[in-house]
């Protein structure tokens, strides 16, 4: 059986609305947040898991960490059902929400740590080991006597990560943990998280926004949208089915030569930025035909980009 | 003028939005209320005191209930930008800041207490003898209590605008504000009737501010200050208006200065 | 064991927290002393003027204020994170970070804040403890002290228990909490006087419903040598075990609300 095995897991929630004028008690109205979302998640996978904001992403997650008790299906998490046996799961998972701290505002950062060492009663020996390996890693080391209040919100994050690491997690939950980051704070952490997983087998479902993040973490990603589950496979895959036009920009001797119709063509100065698509017109094709009209002094072929993609395929699955 | 008017017009809207809270609160005046009076039944019962009905006593209750929310702090905006170091910006523009937030905090009170009282005093009137409230001691005695409930508005809202002038000073408003607010209690006589304090203390206790927002009109309606009394108490509290909003004012204006002279 | 050394570093983080604005902590302390003081002044007053309650002489009203006030308020000194909290993290969704801890939810509430401030009521109180027993020349054996300790426990768990509903209330978005007050902060007030004092309703609301009667007031009626209702000495001891009672049923339901809990923000 796998590592994680979610089965027909359904959530609703009531929302009570604004009492409208004139009635004596307020309507109330279900939003479906999860319909029959299935999927297994092995041991040491790096799943992606993106969707529009609204999509049902952080219901799942809070279902799987045990926050919240789902209405239908059922979930396995290494054979514990998590809102059953919060407490024991809650043991083996770390959870790091973007948006919201799990350390105290106003004392230093090590105080946090120790204190999180009681909650989750981690033998003293391990705990100093592991602290030292992940201070280091996130470079927190000069930090850990620093009020959380008087981080930066790069800081802030590493912090987040070290404290919900320090009991050595076999599952982590990240959401939005790149939000407000500048490059070079993204580009470490995303270093780290590849680290994590390659070195202590930690399986990790990312939920995320920039697709950057995915593109370089996530081999496999799963897309929600409305609640159901659009698709489940290799990033790449997905990418393909929707990535299917280049952009060519080149810089002729001469002048360009007449297109197919099925290209669009850019002026910007001396450049021209065609948009093709290689099914219809294959590009060795393409270059023969401008190198024809004059020397090809320059030229650079680009896929798309990514958030583009990503757009146009919530555009088609209609979310 | 009109601008004060829709202030007040947009704070009534506000209040009936929050009818749902407005309701528990009065269940909750009630039922303290209905307590307080328990209390003093079987203390009047126990030793009957000489020269002051019960049913003055439950009459006191019930008002000081109907109207508890005028003694309370009012206006959590202001008080939110005065902790935010909003007022600041507000305090360096060159108008009667102190008139505006006077006519807010007035008409705020005005409208948080009119919307208890009346449902309070409904209930308070239905109650048997010796359990609620009693009719005014004469129809003048109405027209006199009416009126200094009016001028005890006034004095109330004077106080809290020198509470918020050494808020927006400290910038620790919450202790200053408890302390403030907790004299109030105790000595505008919600806790204890001042009616019942010794007598000895009651000259002193109703010469003081916090007498002058309630009991006055109180002891003007039960008949406890008799007609010819009345020109002297209401004068008292004419007094303290004009003290209150004079201090008031120089204390806005002397925090409006030095925040001029600091923001360069 | 592990809990207790939870708790107490937890209770070391809270102090740091609060002690890092002093003077702010001694001015809020000052007015709590202020607020109690105003409640004590208030007996002291009415002692002054009508001398004795029904069969209760000054000294019994000053005890009965006394075990009231200092129960209440060492409750709400540290269960500050139930009642002042644990609404606000319904509210924000900050729960979560406490379901994703390997811990009990309301141990973990109770360790998340404690109120210093509350030692000034709990010095008022205890002054008109003292105050009250040598007045009334009560005659301390080790059955009466047992009473009173057991008296301020239970009374301090039903508390607990009352504080939860407003929990309870705010997880189920029910929007009553001036209702709430009512039986929590509406019992102190009543009941810091002995409940014969009161009408049948109130009297079956205080015994019954939110037992401070049989918790507080039937053990330091004991204490004080006139039973309540003339009920024999065991009634002392026995029925301030309502308090765990009322507070295991509040919990239970606790427990069930919190299955509906949903977690708010994304």
């Amino acid at each position: 059986m796998s590592y994680i095995a979610v089965e027909a897991l359904n959530k609703a929630f009531t929302v009570r609305k604004k009492r409208e004028k004139g009635r004596l008690l307020r309507e109330k109205s279900t939003v479906q947040a999860l319909k029959d979302v299935s999927f297994s998640i092995e041991q040491g996978e790096l799943v992606g898991y993106i969707g529009p904001n609204g999509a049902g992403k952080s219901t799942t997650v809070k279902i799987l960490s045990g926050i919240l008790t789902p209405d239908g299906g059922s979930v396995t998490v290494g054979s514990r059902v998590p809102w059953k046996e919060r407490k024991e799961h809650v043991r083996h998972i770390g959870v790091v929400f973007g948006q919201r701290t799990q350390l105290w505002w106003d004392v230093p950062i090590l105080d946090s740590f120790s204190l999180l060492k009681d909650i989750y009663r981690v033998p003293r020996e391990a705990y100093e080991k592991r602290l030292e390996a992940l201070t280091e890693a996130l470079q927190l080391t000069d930090l850990l006597r620093t009020p959380l209040r008087l981080l930066s919100l790069g800081q802030r994050m590493r912090a987040e990560l070290c404290g919900s690491l320090l009991h050595g997690p076999e599952l982590l939950f990240l959401d939005e943990p790149t939000i407000g980051l500048d490059a070079v704070s993204k580009l470490a952490l995303r270093e780290f998280l590849q680290k994590e997983n390659r070195e202590n087998g930690t399986t990790i479902l990312l939920t995320t926004h920039d697709m950057e993040d995915i593109a370089a973490l996530c081999p496999r990603v799963m897309v929600l949208g409305h609640g159901q589950k659009l698709y489940d496979g290799a990033l790449t895959d997905l990418l393909a089915r929707y990535d299917t036009d280049r952009v060519m920009t080149v810089r002729l001797g001469g002048d360009l030569p007449p297109l197919p119709p099925c290209c669009q063509v850019q002026r910007d100065g001396e450049n021209a930025r065609i948009t093709y698509s290689p099914e219809q017109l294959p590009t060795a094709d393409l270059i023969t035909l401008l190198q024809a009209a004059g020397p090809l002094r320059e030229m650079t072929i680009q896929g798309q980009n990514v958030d583009r993609l990503i757009a146009a395929m919530y555009r088609e699955m209609d979310l | 003028m009109k601008a004060y008017f829709s202030a007040f017009r947009m704070r009534w809207k506000m209040e009936l939005q929050y009818r749902g809270a407005v309701i528990g609160g009065v269940l909750c005046q009630i039922f303290f209320g209905l307590v307080l009076v328990a209390v003093y039944r079987a203390l009047y019962l126990g030793n009957p005191q000489t020269g002051m009905r019960l049913s003055n006593i439950t009459t006191y209750v019930w008002l000081q209930q109907a109207f508890f929310r005028m003694l309370l702090s009012s206006d959590p905006e202001l008080m939110d930008k005065i902790r935010t170091g909003g007022i600041a910006y507000e305090l360096c523009r060159p108008v009667q800041l102190y008139g505006f937030y006077y006519a807010r905090i007035t008409a705020q009170k005005l409208m948080g207490s009119l919307l208890r009282a009346a449902p309070m005093l409904l209930f308070a009137a239905l109650l048997p003898e010796g359990w609620g409230i009693s009719l005014p001691a004469s129809l003048p005695a109405l027209l006199l209590a009416a009126c200094g409930v009016m001028l005890g508005l006034l004095c109330v809202s004077a106080m809290e605008c020198i509470s918020m002038g050494f808020t927006m000073r400290t910038l620790d408003f919450r202790g200053v504000y408890a302390l403030m607010n907790l004299l109030m209690a105790t000595f505008a006589g919600n806790i204890l009737p001042l009616t019942l304090f010794p007598d000895s203390w009651q000259r002193a206790i109703t010469l003081l501010p916090y007498a002058q927002m309630l009991d006055t009109s109180i002891r003007l309606y039960t008949g406890a200050y008799a007609l010819s009394q009345a020109p002297a108490a209401l004068l008292i509290q004419a007094v303290w208006i004009v003290l209150l909003v004079s201090l008031g004012l120089a204390l806005w204006a002397r925090n409006q200065k030095k925040l001029i002279v600091q923001g360069g | 064991m592990d809990t207790v050394k939870f708790y107490l570093r937890s209770m070391k983080m809270q102090l740091k927290c609060q002690l890092q604005y002093p003077a702010s902590f001694l001015l809020q302390t000052l007015a709590q002393l202020v607020m109690e003081g105003g409640e004590m002044l208030a007996v002291i007053l009415i002692v002054d003027r009508f001398d004795h309650l029904n069969q209760w002489t000054a000294g019994d009203l000053y005890f009965f204020f006394g075990i009231m006030s200092v129960t209440f308020y060492l409750t709400e000194c540290f269960g500050r994170g139930v009642t002042g909290s644990f609404p606000s993290m319904v509210r924000s969704g900050q729960l979560d970070t406490l379901l994703l801890r390997p811990r009990g939810v309301l141990t973990q509430v109770i360790c998340w804040a404690i109120d210093p401030r509350r030692i000034a009521c709990i010095a008022v109180g205890t002054a008109a403890l003292v105050m009250g027993s040598r007045m009334a020349a009560v005659q301390w054996t080790f059955l009466k002290a047992l009473a009173l300790i057991e008296a301020m426990a239970m009374g301090g768990i039903l508390i607990l228990g009352l504080f939860l509903i407003e929990g309870i209330f705010t997880i189920r978005s029910v929007k009553s909490v001036e209702l709430v007050n009512a039986l929590t902060y509406g019992g102190r007030s009543a009941c810091e006087y002995p409940i014969d004092v009161y009408p049948r309703p109130l009297r079956v609301l205080f015994t019954v419903i939110a037992p401070f009667a049989l918790t507080l007031q039937c053990p330091a009626a004991y204490i004080l040598g006139k039973p309540l209702y003339g009920w024999p000495d065991w009634a002392a001891f026995v029925t301030p075990l309502s308090g765990l009672v009322s507070f295991s049923a509040l919990y239970l339901l606790f427990q069930h609300a919190m299955r509906h809990y949903r977690s708010t923000g994304s």
